[in-house]
């Protein structure tokens, strides 16, 4: 698919990241840049370990990539999870929030790989 | 504090844990400058310890493991690098309170994700070009402060100097009395804090002091320079010096000067510097604190130096007899506690005419100088500069200290040859010698003088080394040494600016 078909099925938004990163070329490295970086990983480690300084730190990485490539459902969801995390937030479980990011990103990471070459 | 590199490219260090941020940033800027990066708060600590004056931008991130962004701004901030080093914040936290926090701390700006390509380039560009140009007008600035301070001190100089002259003194009664005023108000300064001293106010007293005499200008040369005893009547004309002083400051016209201004502290010191603490002095029988310090004290280091100083009519006294002297009430009555701090002192008063603290603009001078601006405004940049110009003087005086080669250094402007510890024991002279070709002692050179001169002028900038071999007249009869030498210069000035040379002897 193309990238502007890409995003629609990531839930991102195609004119904002264009705005913002210029080029379809830059956009398309840094997509593949976002399957390299471990944020995911380390985050779905540290909430196996229940170390939940290390998983906000993780799910707020996360949510910073996402933000700055657009991937807005991926955004969201890591939000919600970095401010439920966040030292001093109320109590309030975050397994079901992590299931929800781990949703969202794998339906980005899908998205991603199906996209045809430039 | 020039910032260059290889390519003449400025220099941005990343801060940032995650590894696609940094090449994304990266990749939006690397095109324009040089990148470094560091992947958290401990190792960008690490790099700008080492570089921080190579570094002309840090983009930091605020959630990091170890050391986290904002600990990171607060010690740059405590460690001065923000001073010339800006900082802007990137985060996905757009918390009001996480922003503040971080102005707070020092940071030029603040950048939310996710950002947009052209916000960082203009910013970033925007950034380095305000802290660039505001380094570049820090450094004119105090740049001219110092020359403005240098050149208000030699006005000050040669007008007192006028003044001396003409009353047949050799023009060092005046730096002496400026340098004992100085460290007696510094020990003064430590032992009374009633007085509020400050360093910046005993600056303005030290050289005010070289004016306390200034009103000997309108008296008449025969009485001036009279031999032996003045009558009364005369005597009653020279005492008015203090006070004519006093009216020539106040008198200075355009003048708008705070109570804590050099011309009222110069007048008061003029007026009142023949005071005494028993109210026996003139010209107004003022008595005890009624006397302000500045004036106790330029009175003191008049008094100290007048005796431990060789004059037409007597020989110098040693500076122990000068000391039991003032003590005993034989020269003057004087502020108990000021006699505390003279005994306290008097090594330290000795030491420094040994060392010629004399420059017209010491270190300790451009330091305090600096310390105001810096206590009034934001005026670092230089600070590195002037620590180096600092070590460079102490340098050679530790070495002049320690070794004991004999070896030596000579001001052109300020016509001052320094001698290290050994060279002066073996050539029988001071350690400061000022005006080497007109001092007796100095003169101890012989012939030489001319040909040493012969020498120096075959030095150049290119080929600043020259040797010799000459017979010099010691104390205990003529010597042989071989001179090496090598000239200064400062690519400035037409001509050297300084020599340094070492004297090693020949035996035969």
């Amino acid at each position: 698919m193309t990238l502007r078909e890409c995003y629609a099925a990531l839930g991102g938004d195609y004119d904002a990241v264009m705005g913002r990163l210029r080029s379809e070329e830059r956009v398309r490295r840094f997509l593949g840049l976002f399957g390299a970086d471990e944020s995911f990983a380390l985050l779905t480690a540290a909430m196996g370990e229940a170390d939940w300084a290390s998983a906000f730190r993780h799910a707020h990485s996360l949510k910073g990539v996402s933000l700055n490539l657009a991937l807005t459902a991926l955004a969201q969801t890591s939000s919600d999870l970095t401010e439920c995390l966040r030292p001093g937030a109320p109590a309030q479980d975050p397994v079901p929030l992590y299931e929800a990011v781990k949703a969202a990103y794998q339906t980005t990471v899908d998205a991603i790989a199906a996209l045809d070459p430039a | 504090m020039e910032k260059s590199s290889k390519n003449n490219k400025r220099t941005i260090l990343i801060v940032d844990d995650t590894a696609f941020n940094r090449a994304l940033l990266g990749d939006i800027l690397s095109l324009d400058y040089n990148i470094l990066e560091a992947c958290d708060g401990q190792e960008a600590a690490d790099i700008l310890k080492e570089r921080w004056m190579d570094i002309d931008l840090v983009l930091l991130d605020v959630v990091m493991p170890k050391i986290d962004g904002v600990t990171l701004l607060g010690m740059m901030n405590k460690n001065q690098w923000l001073q010339s080093t800006p900082v802007i914040m990137i985060s996905a936290d757009d918390s009001p309170e996480n922003i503040d926090r971080a102005y707070d701390l020092g940071a030029t700006d603040y950048i939310t994700r996710p950002f947009d390509e052209k916000t960082v380039r203009y910013r970033v560009r925007n950034t380095i070009q305000l802290y660039a140009k505001q380094q570049v007008l820090e450094d004119m600035v105090t740049q001219q402060i110092m020359e403005k301070e240098r050149s208000n001190f030699q006005m000050v100089e040669i007008l007192s100097n006028v003044v001396e002259f003409r009353n047949g003194e050799s023009g060092l009664h005046v730096r002496h009395v400026r340098v004992f005023t100085d460290v007696l108000l510094q020990t003064v300064r430590r032992r009374c804090p009633e007085y509020g001293l400050t360093s910046a106010k005993i600056s303005v007293i030290a050289n005010a002091s070289a004016l306390h005499d200034v009103g000997k200008i309108s008296i008449d040369e025969k009485i001036l320079n009279k031999p032996g005893r003045l009558t009364p009547e005369e005597f009653e004309i020279m005492k008015t010096h203090t006070v004519i002083g006093a009216r020539m400051l106040e008198e200075t016209p355009g003048q708008t000067d705070s109570t804590d201004g050099f011309l009222q502290i110069a007048h008061d010191i003029c007026r009142w510097h023949h005071e005494r603490y028993d109210g026996r002095g003139y010209p107004d029988g003022l008595k005890g604190e009624e006397i302000p310090i500045a004036a106790q004290v330029v009175a003191l280091a008049d008094v100290y130096d007048a005796l431990t100083a060789v004059r037409v009519y007597k020989d110098p006294y040693p500076p122990e007899q000068a000391l039991k002297m003032i003590l005993n009430g034989e020269c003057g009555a004087f502020n108990p506690v000021l006699l505390e701090c003279l005994v306290e002192c008097a090594d330290r008063l000795n030491r420094e005419l040994e060392l010629g603290d004399v420059e017209p603009m010491d270190s300790a001078e451009i330091r305090r100088v600096t310390n105001q601006l810096l206590e009034r405004g934001e005026l670092s940049a230089s600070r590195r500069t002037l620590s180096l110009l600092d070590q460079a003087n102490a340098r050679f005086e530790f070495y002049a200290d320690v070794t004991g080669d004999l070896i030596f250094q000579y001001d052109r402007d300020s016509r001052r040859l320094m001698l290290s510890r050994a060279a002066a024991q073996r050539l029988g002279l001071k350690r400061l010698v000022v005006q080497p070709d007109a001092d007796p002692a100095g003169r101890s050179l012989g012939e030489s003088y001319l040909d040493i001169r012969g020498l120096l002028e075959k030095t150049t900038a290119d080929g600043p080394d020259a040797e010799g071999e000459y017979t010099l007249q010691l104390p205990q009869g003529p010597c042989r040494f071989r001179l090496q030498l090598r000239t200064l210069w400062d690519g400035e000035s037409p001509g050297w600016t300084r020599v340094v040379g070492k004297l090693t002897e020949i035996t035969q």
